[in-house]
C-alpha cells in the first residue's frame, strides 16, 4: 500500500499560490456527481480542523520556531481550505449545500463504521450515522417547502431520505455523550484515522449549520437549523471523546497530516472528474511535505519515529464514497431505539435521558417534528426518497397522503 | 413516467400558495426541463427543447409583468437590482432565440445550451436571494397570494404540453417551436396577468 512518509512532495516553500491559482472553477451545480460534491465536502472540514487544530497548537507552543513552522504550514492550510470549499458552486443554496454535508455525514460514517476494526469505536459510528440519516430527511422536507425543489436533485438516488432515529430522541444529558477513547499505545491505526475524519465532518457541520442557520427568514428554516446545529454538537462531543487525550501534541499533528494524506490518496484514487482529481493529486502532493515536516517535529521533541505513531504498513483501503442502502438499513432494523448512557449504550429511556427531554422540548413538539407536519400540511405527504422498499421499522413508516403537489 | 419529455412538478395548489411558491416551483421545473433535453435525443430532444422554450416564455413573461415590477418599489436600489434581472433576461432570451433559429440537431448546440442553462440558472437564484426574499419579508402575504392567481392565469393560457384531447385553440396556437409562436405566449400571457388585474 502506498506509504506516504516514503515520499517528500512538493517542497513547503513552493507550496504558496497565487491569485490565479486560488481562483478555482466551481463544479457544475446541476450535473454533478453527487460524490464528487462529498468528496469536497470532507476534505473542507478536514481542513478546517487542520486549521482549527494548528491554531490551538500554536497558542501551547512556548518555542517560537516552532511556531514560525505552524504559521507558515497553517497559511498553507488556509490556502488548501479556500480551494476546496470553493469549488461549491455559488448557485447552490444554503439548504442544497446542507443536504450535501448531511449525504457525507451518512455515506462517509457508514464506510467507516463497516471498516472500523474496534468494536466499541463501530458502535459509536454505527450510533451515530442513524442520526445524521433522520436529518438528512428532515433537511429534505424543508427543501420542498422552501425552496420547491427535491432533495433527489441533490442526494442522486445513491442515498436513501427516510427518517432514521427521530430527531427528537437524539436529545441526551450532555454526560451521556462522553465516551471512552481508545488507547493510543494498543489501537490499530485506523481507528485514529476513522476517529479523526469523523470528527473533523461532524464539527464542520456543527459550524456550518451554527452560521448559516440565521440566514433563513422562515421561522420553521431559522428554528430547524437551531436545533439540527445542537445534536451536531452533542455529535463533536461523542466523536472527540473517541480519541486518547494522552496523545501529544508532537503525534496529533503527525496524524493530522497522515490523515489528509489517506483522504486526498483515497479521493484521487476514486475522483469521477478529471479537474477536480487533479486538486486531489497536487493536495496530496503538498501533504507529503507537511506530514516530512511534522514526522520531523516528532523525531526532534518527542524522540519517536513516525511509524510508532501511525504504523509501518502504509495507508489503509481507500476510503471510498459508495452507497450504504443495505447496511443502513440493517441498522435501522436493529438500533433505531438506541441511547446512550454514560460510556455505553442501552435501550431503555432512563431517568437523566427522560431529564433532558423535559427539559429541551419543554412539553412541546421540535421543529424537526413540526417540519414533517408542515409538509404533510402543505403538500399532503412527506418528502422520502425510499429506493429499496417500505422503511424497515414498521412505525416508521410512510402514513399514505395524497400529495397535493 | 409516461412522457419523457416532461417533467413532473405539480403545480402547487391550496389556499396558503403564494406567487413565489408558485415562481419557485417554475424554477424547479425549468431545472428539470434542462437535465431532460441534455439526456434526450432526436425528435424527443426537440420536443423537449421546445416545451423549455414554451417554460421560459411563460415564466420570463410572468415575472416580468407580475413580480419585477412590485419589487421596484420596495426596496433601496431597488430599480439598478431589476435592471440587472431584466438584463439577465434579455441576454438569456437572445440566447434561446439563437438556439432556436440554429435548432438542436446543430454542431454547436451542447455547449450554446450549456451557456443558456448557466445564464437562466444563475439569473434565477439571483431572483431567489435578492428578490423574493424582500418580496416576502416586504409585501403583505394576502398581497402575495393574491398575485398568484396572475401566474396561474399566465400557465393556463400557454400550457407547456397540450394535453391530450383538450386541444384548445389557446393550446393550439401554443403548440410548435417558431419564434412567432413564443412571441404569441407572450402576448397571451401579459393579456391573462393584466386581465387578473396584478
Amino acid at each position: 500500500m502506498f506509504n506516504p512518509l516514503d515520499h517528500k512532495g512538493i517542497p513547503l516553500e513552493q507550496q504558496i499560490r497565487n491569485w490565479r491559482e486560488l481562483n478555482v472553477a466551481p463544479i457544475d451545480p446541476e450535473a454533478v456527481d453527487p460524490y464528487t460534491r462529498c468528496r469536497i465536502i470532507t476534505m473542507n472540514g478536514i481542513e478546517v480542523e487542520a486549521i482549527m487544530f494548528s491554531h490551538q497548537f500554536a497558542r501551547n507552543c512556548p518555542d517560537i520556531d516552532v511556531k514560525r513552522q505552524l504559521a507558515y504550514t497553517r497559511f498553507v492550510e488556509n490556502q488548501q481550505q479556500r480551494v476546496v470549499n470553493w469549488m461549491l458552486p455559488g448557485q447552490a443554496s444554503v439548504l442544497e449545500t446542507t443536504l450535501g454535508y448531511e449525504q457525507v455525514a451518512v455515506d462517509l460514517t457508514a464506510w467507516v463504521a463497516r471498516h472500523e476494526p474496534d468494536p466499541y469505536l463501530k458502535q459509536a459510528y454505527e450510533f451515530g450515522v442513524l442520526e445524521d440519516f433522520d436529518h438528512l430527511y428532515r433537511y429534505a422536507n424543508l427543501y420542498e417547502m422552501v425552496e420547491r425543489r427535491k432533495a433527489e436533485k441533490i442526494v442522486d438516488a445513491v442515498t436513501e431520505v427516510m427518517p432514521g432515529r427521530p430527531t427528537v430522541a437524539e436529545f441526551r444529558h450532555p454526560f451521556d455523550n462522553v465516551n471512552d477513547p481508545y488507547d493510543k499505545d494498543a489501537v490499530d491505526p485506523r481507528s485514529k484515522l476513522h476517529a479523526l475524519t469523523i470528527l473533523s465532518a461532524e464539527q464542520q457541520v456543527m459550524i456550518f449549520y451554527m452560521n448559516v442557520g440565521p440566514q433563513y427568514m422562515e421561522p420553521i428554516a431559522r428554528q430547524l437549523y437551531q436545533e439540527i446545529s445542537l445534536i451536531e454538537q452533542e455529535h463533536v462531543t461523542h466523536y472527540e471523546s473517541l480519541l486518547d487525550p494522552r496523545e501529544n501534541w508532537w503525534e496529533r499533528l503527525l496524524t493530522h497530516e497522515y490523515n489528509e494524506c489517506w483522504l486526498y490518496w483515497s479521493f484521487m484514487e476514486q475522483e469521477s472528474d478529471p479537474r477536480i482529481k487533479a486538486v486531489w493529486e497536487l493536495h496530496l502532493q503538498m501533504e507529503l511535505a507537511q506530514l516530512q515536516q511534522a514526522a520531523d517535529l516528532l523525531r526532534r521533541f518527542d524522540g519517536r519515529e513516525p511509524e510508532q505513531v501511525v504504523g509501518d504498513t502504509g495507508l489503509p483501503e481507500p476510503l471510498t464514497f459508495e452507497p450504504n442502502k443495505e447496511y443502513l438499513r440493517h441498522l435501522l432494523a436493529t438500533q433505531i431505539d438506541l441511547t446512550k448512557l454514560g460510556t455505553g449504550y442501552v435501550r431503555e429511556a432512563h431517568e437523566r435521558f427522560e431529564q433532558m427531554q423535559e427539559q429541551i422540548h419543554g412539553g412541546e413538539k421540535p421543529p424537526s417534528e413540526t417540519v414533517i407536519d408542515a409538509h404533510r400540511d402543505r403538500f399532503g405527504d412527506e418528502y422520502r426518497l425510499e429506493t429499496e422498499g417500505p422503511h424497515p421499522v414498521e412505525s416508521l413508516r410512510v402514513v399514505e397522503g395524497a400529495r397535493r403537489g | 413516467m409516461a412522457d419523457p419529455t416532461t417533467v413532473d412538478s405539480a403545480v402547487p395548489q391550496g389556499p396558503e400558495v403564494d406567487v413565489v411558491d408558485l415562481l419557485l416551483t417554475q424554477h424547479a421545473r425549468i431545472e428539470e426541463q434542462f437535465l431532460l433535453v441534455m439526456a434526450a435525443t432526436g425528435d424527443a430532444r426537440q420536443e423537449a427543447f421546445d416545451d423549455l422554450a414554451r417554460l421560459l416564455a411563460v415564466h420570463e413573461t410572468a415575472e416580468e409583468e407580475v413580480v419585477h415590477p412590485l419589487s421596484r418599489s420596495l426596496v433601496d436600489g431597488g430599480d439598478a437590482l431589476i435592471d440587472d434581472r431584466l438584463d439577465e433576461e434579455r441576454q438569456a432570451k437572445e440566447m434561446l432565440v439563437a438556439l432556436i433559429e440554429d435548432g438542436v440537431h446543430e454542431p454547436g448546440f451542447d455547449t450554446a445550451f450549456l451557456l443558456l442553462r448557466d445564464a437562466v440558472l444563475t439569473h434565477a437564484r439571483y431572483e431567489e436571494r435578492y428578490e423574493f426574499t424582500q418580496l416576502r419579508a416586504k409585501v403583505p402575504p394576502d398581497r402575495l397570494r393574491a398575485l398568484a392567481s396572475a401566474v396561474r392565469a399566465a400557465e393556463a393560457v400557454a400550457p407547456t404540453r397540450p394535453h391530450p384531447g383538450a386541444e384548445s385553440a389557446t393550446s393550439n396556437l401554443v403548440a410548435g417551436p417558431p419564434l412567432a409562436v413564443l412571441d404569441r405566449v407572450r402576448d397571451l400571457v401579459r393579456e391573462a396577468v393584466r386581465r387578473t388585474g396584478s
